[in-house]
């Protein structure tokens, strides 16, 4: 029987789609990349994944896990073809307020589980830019931040545990509300894997409680290293604010073009930082980093008297990668992280890449944990500046990975950035990686070919039959 | 019985770790260049290693019978303290209470174990351990940020980076955390430092409703009944908080010690039923209770009623986990996790020959 047949004999006919449209639709997600896929499938839960998985098995076609399609990486693009299961059906959130627990389901929207958790005073900490479309599920195969995974961490440090679909349709629950769960920490291999070792269809996460005060601080500044030094500077003194987050003034423009939230587009960058906690202890905060901001040179620091005029700020904030639109068609955007004790160094040398090519580029990143988003604005239509884009984004990659960098610091590296592993890891690295995706994955069904270049696999390491002569290795 | 030879060309590589099994051979490994090659000969001549940090875990899982011993104590170097960026990397020898001295400077804390006595930062990784601030500051594993580690086989294989914010690859070190090293040696490790702010107090209080005047505290614990809510911040917060807490107030935080005897055990349950398990307790166990976590550890002269609580613990969806005693009376672990086959396939990649901590894990993998 056809693939369609199969999966319609198990799914029914509405959730399986195969006409020219649909699959258009889903051919890719928020990169440039993009795939053919045979047919698209909304399961409702894991047992129909499972099905999934097995006439995928049977048929020899890969599986590509999708939940909103905002990844940047292509890591949701079925650049293989095959079936691309669509998360979205799975959307139920079953709250444990007693325990600060809550089961998601993948298709969950992120800012749909921290509104149905406010009325409990809990919420979900990660929050990517992306979080009024982006899933649980792809949250947890990006292993995703957002600006205040500074103080709370990125997604990894939220999963407790979850159902999983594995290979030959394996169902697989993991983790739990107890703490350590004895045994290998599977699912912390899961977390960030990008769909490449199975099908996650449920999430335990944690709940924060909501913290009762918040103080925002806008701060200008006239060079983008005045105010990466008060990054630096902030956390060498010992504060890890909830939030700490840069835009130079090209970014301003553009989104105070689009938003008018009130931003200061006369100066050449911003730091936009956030304080949670108790009355008392946001105020102290805000005024630290405040003098911090005046001691390196602020032109102005203004912190939000009201929750509309915070809200309005996040939201500027958070439309920057929708504003660039207005600069032109395309952007290209990488998200390699440093040290933050290099951040005014790596910024000098990302601007004078950018120079060198002739190249528009507006930054807005996370300045904090050193998570860097250099975005090239241009048209992709045309062959030589899609080159010299390119060109400059792996000189900006290369200019992160010499003071110590790593390629992602949230996006994932999907088909995006899956070449330029062999700059962050040794083979060996490569090589157990590898391994990995084989135990979970023998069969090769999972995102092929995304996250690890082709031949990561060295199977010429001869460890354990090599013979060593004796008194040679001490 | 154990080692048959003693090979002469690694003799001065020899040390004496006292507590460790005998009659093992007793080594320490200098560099990571001699683990590699340790572990490869190991693996040719099927030889089983035990792992050695400052032996304060070595109580966990089923005993090993090792030909070797490897102690870490003489990888111990802090390679790389980033104060400005709170980074630190260190050998896996590294003892935490000697990081810890040297970090306060700064007003840094690596917030793992806070009374760790010899334990390292590799012992505390691989037993996957953490400090009891860990449900305001994170458990040890969300705060790895690398490890770099020598697989059965004698491959050197790094795993996450250098820095806050990382998905690039796979996340193995995630694997290492609580492993027993049965992937791999750990060598070196990066870790996320927390800083110290100048406020700290420390409230008594009578019961949690009191203690929940306070948002989140750096910790709330239960001492044998008492219950005591650790709170840090700037000088004015915790000046605040303290008197909204009403109780009586100290300066400082005096951690407790881990309870002592000579059954020693880690009760994990869902957070809200952390009163409820102490209450669980059998006869007059000693024991520390971290409120929010639904960690608590405990003591005891013997494993009797240890049946039971184990019963109620995985009934409740936890784990009564043994961390010192005898297993011989007493299984260690208790029902092991399930996806024991998928463990297994994951730990033969890296470890082929089964060399490292054989059977310790659960379910004798």
């Amino acid at each position: 029987m056809s693939l369609v047949t199969d999966l319609r004999a198990v799914l029914g006919d509405e959730d399986v789609m195969e006409e020219p449209v649909e699959l258009h639709l889903f051919s890719k997600d928020a990169s440039l990349m993009r795939g053919q896929p045979t047919c698209v499938v909304f399961p409702a839960d894991a047992a129909e994944v499972a099905e999934v998985v097995r006439i995928a098995e049977a048929h020899g076609v890969p599986i590509v896990a999708r939940g909103a399609g905002t990844g940047l990486a292509g890591g949701a693009s079925p650049t293989s073809g095959g079936i691309v299961v669509v998360t979205t059906a799975m959307n139920e959130v079953e709250i444990d307020v007693e325990n600060r627990t809550a089961w998601v389901g993948a298709g969950v929207i992120n800012l749909d589980l921290s509104k149905q958790t406010l009325p409990f005073g809990l919420h979900f900490a990660p929050d990517p830019s992306s979080q009024s479309a982006c899933t649980i599920g792809g949250n947890v195969a990006n292993n995703s931040g957002g600006p205040h995974c500074l103080a709370e961490g990125s997604t990894t440090s939220h999963v407790l545990g979850m159902e999983v679909v594995l290979a030959q349709g394996e169902i697989a629950v993991m983790g739990g509300q107890a703490p350590d769960t004895p045994g290998l920490d599977v699912k912390g291999a899961i977390v960030g894997s990008e769909g490449t070792l199975g099908v996650v269809t449920r999430v335990l996460v944690r709940l924060l409680p909501v913290e009762p005060d918040v103080r925002t601080l806008l701060m200008s500044f006239d060079s983008v290293e005045d105010a990466a030094r008060t990054v630096s500077d902030t956390i060498a003194a010992g504060l890890v604010p909830a939030a700490l987050e840069m835009m130079d003034r090209r970014m301003c423009e553009v989104v105070e073009n689009w938003l008018q939230a009130g931003l200061p587009i006369e100066s050449e960058a911003i730091l936009l930082s956030e304080v949670v906690g108790e009355s008392d202890g946001v105020t102290s905060q805000a005024s630290v980093i405040a003098e911090i901001a005046r001691r390196n040179k602020a032109t102005d620091v203004e912190i939000a008297e009201t929750p509309e005029h915070r809200a309005l700020l996040w939201k500027a904030r958070k439309s920057a990668f929708g504003a660039i639109a207005q600069l032109a068609t395309d952007y290209y955007l990488h998200d390699a992280v440093v040290p933050r004790t290099r951040l005014v160094e790596t910024m000098k040398a990302v601007y004078a890449i950018a120079d060198k090519y002739g190249l528009t580029m507006a930054n807005v990143f996370h300045a904090g944990d050193g998570n860097l988003h250099p975005l090239i604005a241009f048209d992709a239509n045309d062959e030589e500046t899609n080159r010299i884009v390119h060109q400059a984004g792996d000189e900006i990659v290369a200019a992160c990975l010499r003071v110590g960098g790593a390629l992602s610091g949230e996006h994932g590296i999907g088909v995006e950035k899956r070449d330029l592993m062999r700059h962050n890891f040794t083979e060996l690295d490569l090589d157990a990686q590898a391994r990995l995706k084989e135990v979970f994955d023998p069969a090769g069904v999972f995102n092929p070919r995304k996250v690890l270049p082709q031949g990561s696999r060295c199977f010429d390491f001869g460890g354990v039959r090599r013979e060593i002569p004796d008194g040679a290795w001490v | 019985m154990g080692l048959t030879y003693h090979p002469p060309h690694i003799s001065w590589l020899e040390v004496d770790i006292p507590g460790a099994p005998e009659p093992a051979f007793h080594l320490a490994p200098k560099t990571v260049r001699h683990v590699e090659s340790i572990l490869r000969y190991c693996s040719e001549k099927d030889l089983v290693v035990q792992v050695w940090g400052g032996g304060n875990h070595s109580g966990f899982g089923s005993p090993v019978q090792p030909d070797f011993v490897m102690s870490m104590e003489r990888m111990n170097e802090v390679e790389r303290w980033e104060a400005d960026d709170l980074t630190i990397v260190a050998g896996a020898g590294a003892r935490i209470e000697t990081v810890e001295a040297m970090i306060a400077e700064r007003n840094q804390s690596l917030a793992l174990p806070e009374r760790p006595g010899t334990a390292t930062i590799g012992g505390v990784v691989a037993a996957g351990v953490s400090g009891l601030r860990r449900g305001r500051l994170y458990g040890t594993r969300e705060r790895v940020l690398e490890v770099t580690m020598v697989t059965g086989d004698g491959r050197l294989v790094r795993s996450g980076g250098r820095v806050v914010k990382n998905v690039t690859g796979y996340d193995l070190h995630r694997l290492a955390v609580g492993a027993f090293g049965s992937l791999g040696v750990i060598v070196s490790v990066c870790l996320k430092l927390w800083p110290t702010p100048p406020g700290t107090a420390t409230v008594t209080v009578s019961d949690l409703h009191q203690a929940a005047a306070v948002v989140r505290p750096l910790a709330v614990l239960e001492v044998d009944g008492t219950l005591q809510v650790f709170l840090q911040g700037t000088e004015s917060e915790v000046e605040a908080q303290a008197e909204r807490l009403g109780g009586k107030a100290n300066p400082g935080h005096e951690w407790p010690d881990d309870p002592d005897g000579a059954w020693k055990w880690s009760l994990r349950v869902p957070p809200a039923l952390t009163g409820h398990a102490a209450g669980h307790l059998p006869g007059e166990w000693p024991y520390v209770a971290v409120h929010g976590v639904g960690e608590i550890r405990a003591a005891s002269a013997d494993p009797e009623g240890a049946m039971e609580l184990r019963s109620w613990a995985e009934s409740v969806g936890g784990h009564l986990v043994m961390a010192e005693g005898d297993p011989k009376l007493f299984d260690p672990w208790g029902t092991p996790p399930p996806g024991l086959a998928l463990q297994k396939r994951l730990i033969t990649e890296f470890d082929p020959r089964r060399i490292l901590n054989p059977g310790r894990l659960p379910g004798g993998i």
